[in-house]
């Protein structure tokens, strides 16, 4: 870095929740032409830093300098007009415009009689796009998109507001390793042109690959802001954690029983085809695909969520015939889907978010008793340490490795006997992850089969006892535990 | 889970946090609690003000006649805010009003003859039945088009509402009922139970008030202690979590609407009473006054959020502000202006006050 111009100044920004102190006297700096990455577990308070940049949300106090001007509050349209610049981590693109429309919303270029200039806002789009080596057709809709173009898109619209610091919030978290370069590219360009980036992310590989500086935030402070370069992988977990991680993958070895789970035949119209396996009790079994290869949407069918064209679904030897969530629940089975936004009820709190399965079985009139729903929750909370252990408060207010369990909560107060895990550890933290195999190792104990759909390999390779392959919606080939990440990724990809 | 997971979390810091959560958790019960008297206090400021500006509005007779003019839309209310907790709005409550009230009007007064049978004109206990099994019917027909037609729930009931004030026109022949136009009449009042529940009183209380509170404290329950008010809160917070969770969607749904069919035959009954006189026009503006009344109480149109007890206040907020504006001589046109932007006054307070608390 030659130029060390100071782009944006935090200091001592306070911001408290009821419950939590989001925010506790937070001191933060941004160069030009700096990626600077935010690091911390969920609820470390990173994205209630980046909301209360971006205008979302009041700080308590504390101040805030862009280009050595210091500024007072900041609602979403002046924090635009500073240049504050947010990619979110859900993108905000409307799917059914083209990406030159998303690029220009809400400042299209008009002709003389007020319509919309198609030409002319298809060439600036152009222009743009081409300026940050994107090929899109801007006249393509996003909706058609892949997903690594809808973020390249967004960027592009949030860049073409004239933004000098951009806020990334898991930018890569949906992302292959491929598009992820197309992306890493980008933003290495955007560096040059002097632009400062806050990166957030989970995954520690990219701190090395695209970072200039690394802060990391525990409990709603800044534990240390460091180089990149002397630092290391080991040394920020410590950090984030504030100890050490004495086991990542903590697996226990258990006894694997019976045969409790068969799939006989599964296929679905045109996403997978016939799906056949089996799964013991206390086994904990791998699906392992590349994105796309179909393994969601056999997890959603074996659920009952999505329908299926032929096959059966066999628990404890009895064909589970309705294909239902309703069924499959009755049956002993529990799913936590890809997307924890499909668990919870975000507006109900912890004891009617964690009795909500085993309430489906129960006729209409039943009638609820309140204290022995507050007596499970607390059981739970208690058992699964969900943090902060306060049942009375709404679940949207829980970090994601929290609202994790609380969906786990929900299987286990079913008596579950198998459950589906889909990207169990999708968008949570080191340590939350480690809770999260924690608690898978332990239930196989307890002798539930579990199948686990992942896309990280180092955790399937760790957790799994048995590991299928999927590749265009078929199983290719089955690996036991001491498969190679090579071989794994071998079988998925295709040559 | 039997044992407990090891977990050496940083007890220092964590402890520090929470001290601090200790006590805002106390200031958010103040909060919260705050939050859900928002329509309790409204109503009361508003009272407030009327027996200061009017010197009969705290009169017993003037009270009587806030209840009764009240009691119908807080029982059409309570069906309403069971349909806008799922995420849906009824549009019919007002048509299954007059409808199931006509039938059992017509039935309660004239004579048919079906099959060489001379049938009617039936007892009291009959025609609440009837009116009771339309309202029901028309409710689950309402759910059955939602749920599994997946038509928008305000197109579906908007076009229910039409088409059965058409059907309670052909059934009163589109004359009041009892009218003495029509020669199969054999009545020309209805049943005194009838007009009993419309205008009697029990200890000087008003019975359709009566009728009102237990609608309110059924809703009440169903809302808060059975697994249908919890289905009913899941489903309108997040479908997909309710449908990944096994509660069934388009039963609840059914169900719900049969409910609000149900609650919508009650109110016609008893406003059938209070007229003493049934017609396939009545309870008109019936069905937006119910959904304000449960807005203004809290329920969230989006679905997820409201209750039964907010919503009572909602209705009484309506009942009291249109016989303050008589008692105060308001011009019956200056009445509508006023309770429109009451309406949308108090709604926007509402939307205010959450923002600011749940930030």
């Amino acid at each position: 870095m030659v130029t060390k111009k100071v782009l944006l100044r935090m200091e001592r920004i306070d911001k408290k929740f009821p419950g939590v102190h989001a925010l506790n006297q937070i001191d933060l700096d941004l160069y030009a032409g700096e990626v600077h990455i935010l690091l911390g577990e969920n609820g470390a308070g990173k994205s209630t830093l980046m909301k209360i940049l971006s205008g979302s949300l009041e700080r308590d106090s504390g101040n805030i300098w862009i280009d050595g001007k210091e500024v007072g509050d900041l609602d979403p349209e002046h924090s635009k007009s500073l240049g504050i610049g947010m990619v979110y981590q859900e993108l905000s693109l409307c799917p059914n415009l083209s990406v030159a429309e998303n690029i220009f919303l809400g400042n299209l270029p008009k002709t003389k009689i007020g319509a919309v200039d198609w030409e002319k806002l298809n060439k600036m789009a152009k222009e743009s796009l081409v300026s940050l080596n994107v090929s899109i057709d801007p006249r393509m809709l996003v909706r058609n998109l892949e997903v690594a173009e809808q973020q390249l898109t967004e960027i592009a619209r949030v860049i073409n507001r004239q933004s000098k610091i951009l806020l990334l919030d898991e930018p890569t978290s949906a992302l292959s390793d491929a598009e992820r370069d197309r992306l890493f590219e980008l933003i290495r360009l955007l560096q040059s042109k002097g632009v400062g980036i806050i990166y957030i992310s989970h995954r520690l590989n990219e701190i090395k690959m695209i970072g200039t500086r690394v802060t990391v935030m525990r409990d709603g402070k800044v534990v240390d802001t460091i180089p990149v370069e002397k630092t290391d992988e080991n040394q920020l977990i410590q950090k984030m954690v504030g100890r050490k991680l004495n086991e990542q993958y903590p697996k226990i070895h258990t006894k694997i029983g019976d045969k409790i789970l068969e799939i006989k035949n599964l296929s679905s119209e045109n996403k997978f085809k016939n799906v056949n396996f089996q799964l013991h009790s206390g086994e904990i079994l791998g699906i392992f695909g590349l994105m796309g290869a179909g393994q969601t949407e056999l997890a959603r069918s074996i659920f009952g969520l999505d329908s299926k064209m032929s096959g059966e679904v066999l628990i404890d030897g009895c064909v589970l015939t309705k294909h239902n969530p309703n069924d499959s629940i009755r049956h002993g089975l529990g799913m936590l889907t890809r997307d924890r936004r499909e668990g919870l009820v975000p507006m109900l709190e912890v004891p009617q978010n964690v009795t909500l399965a085993i309430r489906s079985q129960e006729s209409f009139g039943q009638i609820i008793k309140l204290r022995t729903e507050k007596e499970f929750a607390n059981k739970f909370v208690n058992s699964l340490q969900i943090n902060p252990p306060i049942i009375n408060r709404k679940v949207v207010f829980f970090s994601g490795g929290n609202q994790q369990k609380i969906i786990l909560s929900r299987w286990l107060c079913c008596e579950s006997k198998v459950l589906i895990f889909d990207e169990p550890t999708r968008g949570i933290d080191v340590a939350g992850k480690a809770d999260v195999f924690r608690l898978m190792s332990q239930l196989a104990n307890e002798g539930i089969g579990i199948v686990m759909i992942s896309s990280e390999i180092p955790e399937i390779i760790a957790m799994a006892d048995r590991i299928l392959v999927m590749r265009r919606g078929e199983i290719v080939t089955e690996f036991q535990q001491s498969v190679t990440q090579e071989d794994l990724l071998c079988a998925a990809s295709e040559f | 889970m039997s044992n407990s997971i090891e977990n050496e979390k940083s007890c220092a810091e964590t402890a520090d946090r929470y001290e601090i959560s200790a006590k805002s958790n106390y200031s958010s019960v103040v909060k919260s609690t705050l939050l859900k008297s928002g329509p309790i206090i409204a109503f009361l400021l508003l009272a407030i003000y009327l027996s200061f500006a009017s010197p009969y509005f705290l009169t017993g007779s003037n009270i009587v006649n806030i209840v009764r003019q009240t009691s119908i839309t807080a029982i059409l209310a309570i069906g309403q805010t069971l349909v806008i907790i799922t995420g849906g709005i009824d549009l019919s409550v007002g048509a299954i009003s007059a409808l199931s009230a006509s039938v059992a009007a017509v039935l309660m007064t004239q004579q048919f003859q079906i099959g060489g049978f001379m049938i009617g004109p039936v007892g009291v206990g009959w025609g609440i039945i009837i009116a009771m099994l339309v309202g029901v019917s028309v409710g689950v027909i309402n759910g059955v088009i939602v749920a599994k037609g997946r038509i928008p729930d305000f197109i579906a009931t908007m076009g229910m509402s039409m088409t059965i004030r058409g059907i309670a026109l052909l059934v009163t022949k589109g004359m009041p009922v009892p009218s003495h136009a029509v020669a199969t009449e054999l009545k020309g009042y209805l049943p005194e139970q009838i007009v009993w529940l419309g205008n009697g009183s029990i200890l000087g209380f008003p019975a359709s008030g009566v009728v009102a509170i237990l609608v309110v404290l059924v809703g009440w329950f169903i809302l808060r202690y059975t697994v249908l008010g919890r289905n009913v809160y899941a489903i309108g917070g997040n479908r997909d979590a309710a449908r990944v969770s096994g509660i069934n969607i388009v039963r609840t749904k059914i169900l719900v609407y049969g409910i609000s069919g149900l609650m919508a035959a009650v109110a016609g009954i008893v406003l059938s009473g209070r007229l003493n006189s049934a017609n396939a026009l009545m309870a008109d503006g019936e069905d937006m006054k119910s959904v304000a009344s449960a807005v203004i109480g809290g329920a969230n149109l989006a679905g997820g959020d409201g209750g039964a007890i907010g919503s009572l206040f909602g209705a009484l907020i309506m009942g009291t502000l249109a016989n303050g504006l008589n008692l105060l001589n308001v011009n019956a046109f200056w009445q509508r202006v006023v309770q429109g932007l009451v309406i949308i006054g108090i709604v926007l307070f509402d939307q205010w006050r959450r923002r600011k608390f749940k930030a």
